[in-house]
């Protein structure tokens, strides 16, 4: 479903983000992409529907090309695949009707939706996807009347509402507790159960990789060094992740100290 | 051991020598400036004896102001409705006209050519003041309201522009990737994204825009431009002076309504 193949990018002037990834997603997978801080986790994830513009290599969607497609192509790759943030990423000051209601924009009548006026299926959709992340009555509160916990919840169903094939979540627990990540991850998981929506969550967390994931990508500077089940995922290749000389994803000169 | 104050008392001796070098700089520039500040003080005329020297003009002026004229109250009052109406109307088509040109110079949303041709632009035109303005919509279209409408509105549109650029280019840009993420065109990621986060900054900068520009349409009507200006000017010529502090009264208490008016909407904005 999807297939990433050599992809690379070097963000200006010489940064390698990501070197040469390879990398095939089917559909109904539950994938975390596993790696310390700087590895590369969220140019990945942002390089599938171009949000980060790869430098190198192509991705495809079903197919497609999607690194080769015009604006319009791309635009109705991006409404197939929901997105989750680490920040959440709502509208702060919109009601949370209107941050879920933004799903749909990829759908809706491009006059009409510019004067703010969506169908009613349309509204009916997004009340459904507030209800299955148990946000039911909250759809008039404004964005920032919510904890994290509760606007990480918005911004699902505001994924869900596109009703899309994948979603791509980038560390969308880091800045909660360990019980709103559990709540979170929880829900990631029965979506991917009950709605058979592909997901690609990015993680720093070995512990929450290890609870939730059935297929686990290690990335460490911008390379894949695992890719495989969590059952396989033994300590050498943890290692291989997460140990070794700090800094060497962090730009540090640690490596000309010593030695 | 002794290695080590040798070396202290080095390093001792070169912070003295840098200080007394700074020190050094310090006078070889604020000297100059100084003479230069107080040729300026010449230049200008600035004495403190012939300010003594005015003061009981001044209050003789402010005696004969009182007790105010009000006999040309009527005047007054639509003198300063008019230059209300002028700055009303000229704030908020600057308010619209800035709204293009407030996208269009904010780096994260304009390419970068045309943010450097519009910002330019915009900066070029906001060096000239209001009043010149209104100096050459007078020659253009003659005197009256409109061309001090014009002026303000051309003033106003680039600082407008400027704030509001200023304000875009400050945005969380969390939100704009997440609709764009959608699969929303660029016009809804604007609608979306970027103006609800702006939105209530832009209201707050024109009501701002609206107490500044009462203030500045009242001296309009000095160079025939429309408003109160002109009733001050001629009975000040007259030397009219009761005529022309019941019209300052009546300017002041506007200014302050409109001020008080407008600070609270703002306050509920933000
Ligand atoms: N816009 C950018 N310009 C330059 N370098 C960047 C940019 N974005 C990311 N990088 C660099 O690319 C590398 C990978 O960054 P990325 O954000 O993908 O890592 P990550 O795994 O998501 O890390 P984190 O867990 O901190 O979010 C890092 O070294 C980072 O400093
Ligand atoms: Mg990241």
């Amino acid at each position: 479903m999807i297939e990433v193949r050599d992809l690379t990018k070097i963000y200006p002037p010489d940064k390698l983000a990501l070197d040469q990834v390879n990398l095939k997603v089917g559909a109904g997978e539950f994938v975390i992409i596993l790696g310390r801080s700087g590895a590369g986790k969220s140019t990945l994830l942002r390089c599938l529907n171009r949000l980060v513009e790869p430098s190198g290599g192509e991705v495809f969607w079903d197919g497609m090309e999607v690194t080769a497609t015009s604006r319009e192509g791309l635009r109705k790759v991006r409404r197939e695949i929901g997105m989750i943030f680490q920040q959440f990423n709502l509208v702060k000051r919109a009601t949370v009707l209107e941050n879920v209601l933004a799903g749909r924009l990829g759908y809706a009548g491009a006059l009409k939706s510019l004067f703010g006026r969506f169908s009613v299926e349309d509204e009916l959709l997004a009340l459904e996807c507030l209800e299955q992340v148990g946000l039911a009555g909250f759809s008039e509160r404004r964005a920032d009347t919510l904890s994290g916990g509760e606007q990480q919840r918005v911004a699902i169903a505001r994924a869900l509402a596109q009703r899309p094939r994948v979603i791509l979540a980038d560390e969308p627990t880091a800045s909660l507790d360990p019980r709103l990540t559990q709540t979170i991850m929880d829900i990631l998981k029965r979506i991917n159960k009950e709605k058979d929506i592909t997901l690609i969550v990015s993680q720093h967390q070995l512990e929450v990789a290890m609870e939730y994931a059935e297929r686990i990508v290690g990335l460490r500077s911008g390379r894949v060094l695992y890719d495989g089940s969590v059952s396989d995922l033994g300590p050498e290749a943890i290692e291989a992740i997460y140990g070794g000389e700090e800094g060497r994803d962090d730009q540090s000169n640690s490596r000309t100290v010593g030695h | 051991m002794t290695s080590r104050t040798v070396e202290q008392s080095a390093i001792d001796r070169l912070k003295i020598a840098q200080k007394r070098r700074n020190r050094l700089y310090f006078y070889l520039v604020s000297i100059p400036l100084l003479a230069l500040y107080g040729w300026f003080l010449w230049e200008t005329e600035v004495s403190l004896f012939r300010l003594r020297r005015g003061l009981p003009w001044m209050a003789d002026f402010l005696y004969r102001m009182v007790p105010p004229d009000f006999s040309v109250l009527q005047s007054a009052l639509r003198g300063a409705f008019e230059t209300f109406q002028i700055a009303v109307v000229g704030t908020t088509i600057a308010a619209l006209l800035a709204l293009p040109l407030g996208f269009l110079s904010a780096r994260n949303v304009a390419s970068p050519n045309i943010f450097y041709a519009v910002r330019s632009a915009i900066n070029f035109f906001r060096s000239i003041d209001t009043m010149v303005y209104a100096l050459l919509f007078v020659a253009a279209v003659g005197l009256g309201p409109f061309p001090g409408v014009l002026a303000v509105i051309t003033y106003t549109t680039t600082i407008l522009a400027k704030l509001y650029s200023e304000a875009i280019e400050d945005i969380d840009p969390g939100p704009v990737e997440a609709i764009t993420a959608t699969g929303a065109t660029r016009l809804q990621v604007l609608r979306f994204g970027i103006i609800p986060q702006v939105l209530p900054l832009f209201v707050s900068y024109l009501l701002y825009r609206l107490e500044t520009n009462i203030r500045a349409a009242t001296i309009l009507g000095f160079v025939g431009a429309g408003g109160v200006g002109f009733y001050i000017q001629t009975y000040l010529r007259m030397m009219n002076y009761p005529a022309a502090s019941c019209i300052l009264l009546v300017l002041v208490a506007m200014v302050m309504a409109v001020d008080f008016g407008s600070s609270r909407l703002r306050k509920r904005l933000i």
